[in-house]
């Protein structure tokens, strides 16, 4: 069985400095695969990359044998392949529903001249749409508020909503950066439920998070970073014994600089 | 019974130059009629896709020209003048648009306000063909069958039309899932793109119908001025649009055609004081910008958010 998403030596630097040297990794099919490290280690270049939003300079990416290296990130997210962002993005004019309405999936179909005159094909693709988007917006807790400008919600609200927008695209694989960052602590575990069942309805994810506690309760595989290339990867509880990744995250090897003058 | 309003105000137009019985008052109408389009036009370029294109005030000038010198030069119709600026305003978008629309917001403006001084120059300097600063005057009298929209009351029908036209054109495009993706894309392009919009497609569509649109409104009203002339290129006419998209409300199909009606008349009703009523319109726009500062489809929408918010408490 071949992986839903595979990177192979992916490499981007900003005015020569190296963000991701040279990293490779797969994502299985029907996985939560964890993707930690340290600050600055790579993990954000990384996805901007996979997902179009960043120019890699060497690398490939393919998502279901389909090479979708340096396509458009709209590109990218028609073939499957749909990411939210480390500060959440929502439309915060539209109400709850019309926030998910945007996504092209539903609308594939239907053209301009269809919208334009409201023909039979727009309007059953248009009730389909608010059908599902319904249910996601249940599937996130948020009914209560469907009908309201996504400007009243809260951070975590907002995150939430995020989620559910990005699987009305129907995606293969949803890249997460940092879904439950600043989200309240009480409702970290709503959030591990949500995606859950959407990993029981066919949905892989990849996800960035920095909460220990979330990745080792959820993923399936992590895979951890260090200066901008894979350090190590596995099952989450031999992960987090691993002494390079304690030494990656607290740097006992390798004291930084500054100290160093100190000391001396 | 939703159309019924809709039907009331539209008959309260039609009726407007008999109850009027006066050319100067139906002439201030057929004017608001005009820039209302006009600005209703700038509001799918600025407030629905969020760029914010001078080259409005250009395209309103070539549209001027356009029909005039297809009458005057080519031998051709009224009709055939208005074919002529919708086509040469189309393409002129288009070669803009595309170039420039690929590129971060602040060169679109510049390339947009160079475009539309560019315009006022041709019209000025290029003698040979504009006849510069004489303009061309004496534009006759359009016809339709035999009918002639030989005064301003009748002239009025004329605009009402088209302006029925273009304005239901542009509710079809906003209200429909097209005019709700160039909201989106104003608002968060990458997330927009993230879910599998191309935003390029949109923002040019909504430039390229926005400048046919004000073409079409400029061609049309120069043969109710019977003259084109540099000054129909005016910061002021610019202004007049942008002043009503923005109390209106960027992004609001009726907060805009609203404060067309109310923005038009207002100098009108103030002419109770002939010497101070500009400098009272300046500071009505003032404090209206001040105290809502989205405009007043913005005021309303910033209200309900408020009132939400209170009662979710």
């Amino acid at each position: 069985m071949s992986a839903l998403l595979t990177v192979t030596n992916l490499a981007k630097a900003y005015r020569g400095v190296h963000a991701v040297e040279d990293a490779s990794f797969c994502v299985e099919r029907g996985s939560i695969t964890g993707l930690i490290g340290p600050n600055g280690s790579g993990k954000s270049t990384t996805i901007d990359c996979i997902s179009g939003f960043q120019r890699l300079d060497r690398g490939r990416v393919m998502l279901e044998g389909a090479d979708i290296t340096g396509l458009t990130p709209q590109k990218i997210a028609r073939a499957g392949l749909v990411r939210t962002f480390q500060t959440v993005r929502v439309y915060d004019e539209f109400d709850l529903v019309a926030n998910l309405m945007i996504a092209v999936e539903p609308f594939r179909s239907v053209g301009w001249h269809d919208a334009l005159l409201r023909t039979g094909r727009y309007r059953a693709a248009r009730k389909a749409a608010e059908t599902h988007a319904r249910e996601l917006i249940e599937l996130v807790g948020l009914t209560r508020l469907a009908a309201a400008p996504a400007a009243i919600l809260s951070y975590g609200q907002k995150k939430l909503l995020a989620l559910a927008a990005a699987l009305m695209s129907r995606p293969r694989l949803v890249v997460l950066d940092e879904p439950v960052a600043g989200v309240n602590p009480t409702r970290i575990n709503e959030v591990a439920t949500i995606l859950r069942k959407a990993k029981a309805a066919g949905t892989s994810f990849l996800i960035i998070e920095h909460n220990v506690e979330f990745i080792t309760g959820l993923c399936d595989h992590v895979i951890v970073f260090d200066q901008g290339r894979k350090l190590t990867e596995g099952p989450p509880a031999e992960v987090h014994n691993d002494p390079r990744v304690l030494d990656a995250y607290l740097g006992i090897e390798e004291p930084a600089p500054h100290a160093v003058a100190e000391a001396s | 019974m939703r159309e019924l309003p809709l039907a009331a105000a539209l008959l309260g137009l039609a009726l407007l130059p008999p109850a009027f019985g006066s050319n100067y008052l139906t002439g201030v109408a057929l004017s608001g009629v005009t820039f209302t389009v006009a600005a209703a036009a700038l509001n799918l370029v600025f407030g629905y896709a969020g760029l914010l294109s001078f080259a409005q005030l250009g395209f309103w000038g070539i549209g001027g020209y356009c029909s005039a010198l297809t009458v005057t030069r080519l031998g051709g119709s009224f009709w055939d003048g208005l074919v002529v600026a919708v086509v040469v305003n189309a393409l002129a978008a288009a070669a803009i648009g595309l170039p420039t629309l690929r590129t971060k917001l602040h060169a679109f403006v510049i390339v947009t306000l160079t475009f539309a001084l560019l315009c006022g120059l041709v019209a000025r300097d290029w003698v040979s063909l504009t006849r510069g600063p004489l303009g061309i005057p004496g534009l006759p009298t359009p016809r339709f069958f035999g009918f002639a929209f030989d005064s301003p009351g009748r002239f009025y029908y004329l605009v009402l039309a088209y302006a029925v036209l273009a304005l239901g054109f542009l509710y079809a495009l906003g209200s429909s899932r097209i005019g709700d993706t160039m909201r989106a894309i104003k608002q968060n392009e990458p997330l927009a793109q993230s879910q599998g919009v191309s935003p390029l497609p949109y923002k040019l569509a909504a430039f390229i119908l926005s400048a046919v649109l004000t073409g079409l409104a400029g061609a049309i009203y120069v043969f109710y001025l019977k003259v084109v002339d540099p000054l129909f290129l005016d910061f002021y006419y610019m202004q007049t649009f942008l002043i009503v998209v923005i109390i209106g409300g960027a992004g609001s199909f009726w907060g805009v055609v609203w404060a067309g009606v109310v923005m038009v008349g207002l100098p009108e009703l103030l002419r109770f004081s002939n010497d101070l009523r500009m400098v009272i319109y300046g500071v009505i726009l003032v404090v209206a910008m001040l105290a809502m500062p989205r405009g007043a489809a913005g005021w309303f929408a910033d209200r309900k958010i408020t009132a939400l918010r209170a009662s979710l408490r």
